[in-house]
């Protein structure tokens, strides 16, 4: 009778890797085990002599918290940041924060939370540094490819995809990736939010990390569809500056960039406190 | 968190479903649409993860067509159910998809609507009406109460209005807006995007 096959059948397996971007990444090859769950098993490993005292109080251990336990276990996963952007008329705005840190200690000031993709498309990293940087440089490569086996700019649309399958195919593994691939293409501004638990959503504005809710609160009083470019970055920016006065895992300075036909462009680089008290200035002046 | 509504009427399937999405107490969209055609005849309906939710449509969406293409053949509406649970129960014990369904269908051959209820365990019911999701919960009884068999389109509208004003009355997470779809002989047709204000005395503001 007959039967529905997967895609990847025999007949056709010649045909789909001339298309496909199966490389030594796509597949899984990281060593866990081989349990649902990898990272949340990682994460009850809670240190040795602590274990031995739960293992004595074994209904102690079942009824603690899972917060008390995610805060003892030994592998840990941060998300102190504050991304944004937003599509309008004109292009794309991305405006982002530059503080990295690990638990209480500020590790560094001056991250960058942009990685280019390609000339007319930006990602931006929220979570694991390390992961969003790994992940988007490989799209970056990815997209290169693409443009040159088919000779034709690869769309935003396409490209947050191709992001979307990897990271789904790793989505049990602890990754941590809050990242939002924003650029200009043949359909006009476009913005895709991309995540580690392997959603991705189309959307006019997105606010991503710790400091979102900050951000989300000028976003939203701010925007509309018809901004000049000048409102559009100023928005991007106050809507960083205040997430970076309420949140304290977000801070250092305030980086803007805008995207149109022409490409990406790095609008401005501002010291965040800095930022907070000119804007007041201004304010009191215009009184 | 997120709410799908359907039922059988006369000749068509009316599927319901509320447009957020989300990520723990943030709203991230608020015109997002669960409600995904399958093909021409129909609607499958997703809630839960959201990531999970578009692979495996994704996954059903482009097996049917493959389907289709090899056998020169359309699924009925049950074939695909079956299919569907199928995929979920050998996903459950491996890398399960944490998602619930509402499969609603129209078969030419029979000239009637069907609605399946599947769920992320590999369950899989033909049911009259029913709903996924907390609204579950509220608009239950009410199908029970006023839910006929065989209901003019008007009828069920009416009906569907009266479940969808409940679930924005009681359900303390703010959810007015909703995408209602129907399938009948011809097709998917977006029925009306309804935003609900109970506040306005219950009146209904719609947006088309």
């Amino acid at each position: 009778m007959f039967t529905l096959g997967s895609v990847l059948d025999n007949d056709f397996k010649s045909t789909i890797e001339d298309f496909s971007f199966e490389t030594e990444f796509s597949t899984n090859q990281l060593m866990l085990p081989n349990i649902e769950k990898p990272f949340e098993f990682a994460q009850s490993i809670i240190g040795l002599e602590k274990d031995l005292q739960e293992n004595e109080n074994q209904l102690m251990f079942h009824q603690q918290k899972k917060e008390e336990r995610k805060e003892r276990a030994l592998i840990k996963g941060y998300k102190g940041t504050t991304t944004l952007a937003f599509i309008y008329e004109k292009g794309t705005v991305v405006a982002v924060d530059s503080r990295a840190t690990s638990g209480q200690y500020i590790a560094s000031q001056s991250v960058q939370k942009v990685v280019p993709v390609n000339e007319y498309m930006l990602g931006t990293l929220a979570g694991g540094a390390a992961d969003c940087q790994f992940f988007l440089a490989h799209l970056g490569r990815i997209c290169n490819l693409y443009e040159l086996r088919n000779n034709e700019k690869i769309s935003v649309a396409a490209a947050s995809k191709l992001l979307n399958n990897i990271l789904y195919s790793y989505r049990n593994y602890g990754l941590s990736v809050g990242s939002m691939i924003c650029g200009y293409d043949t359909r006009g501004p476009q913005l895709y939010y991309i995540d580690s638990d392997g959603s991705r959503l189309k959307n006019s504005l997105f606010s991503v990390g710790s400091g979102s809710p900050f951000a989300y609160g000028v976003l939203d009083a701010g925007y509309r569809w018809d901004l000049s470019k000048e409102e559009a970055l100023d928005l991007g920016r106050r809507a960083i500056c205040a997430a970076t006065f309420k949140d304290s895992y977000s801070g250092g300075t305030v980086k803007v960039y805008h995207i149109d036909e022409n490409g990406w462009v790095k609008i401005s680089d501002d010291d965040a406190s800095e930022l907070w008290y000119r804007y007041e200035e201004k304010e009191k002046k215009k009184k | 968190m997120d709410s799908l509504v359907g039922f059988v009427g006369k000749n068509y399937v009316l599927i319901a479903g509320d447009t957020n999405a989300g990520r723990s107490i943030m709203r991230l969209k608020d015109d997002f649409d669960k409600l995904v055609p399958i093909d021409s005849h129909k609607i499958l309906a997703k809630s839960g993860e959201i990531g999970d939710g578009n692979q495996f449509c994704n996954l059903i969406i482009r097996n049917v067509s493959l389907y289709r293409i090899r056998n020169e053949t359309e699924l009925t509406t049950k074939s695909v159910a079956h299919y569907t649970r199928r995929q979920l129960a050998t996903a459950i014990r491996k890398n399960p998809y944490s998602v619930n369904l509402l499969l609603g269908g129209y078969d030419k051959k029979d000239q009637k609507g069907s609605l399946y209820y599947l769920d992320y365990l590999g369950s899989s019911k033909k049911i009259n009406y029913g709903a996924q999701g907390y609204a579950a919960l509220f608009v239950g009884s009410i199908l029970d109460r006023f839910w006929k068999e065989d209901l003019d389109f008007e009828d069920g509208l009416e009906l569907m209005k009266k479940c969808l004003r409940e679930v924005e009355k009681r359900l303390i997470i703010g959810t007015r807006c909703f995408l209602i779809k129907m399938i009948n002989s011809d097709g998917i047709s977006v029925v009306e995007k309804v935003m609900i204000n109970s506040k306005n005395k219950n009146e209904i503001e719609e947006e088309n």
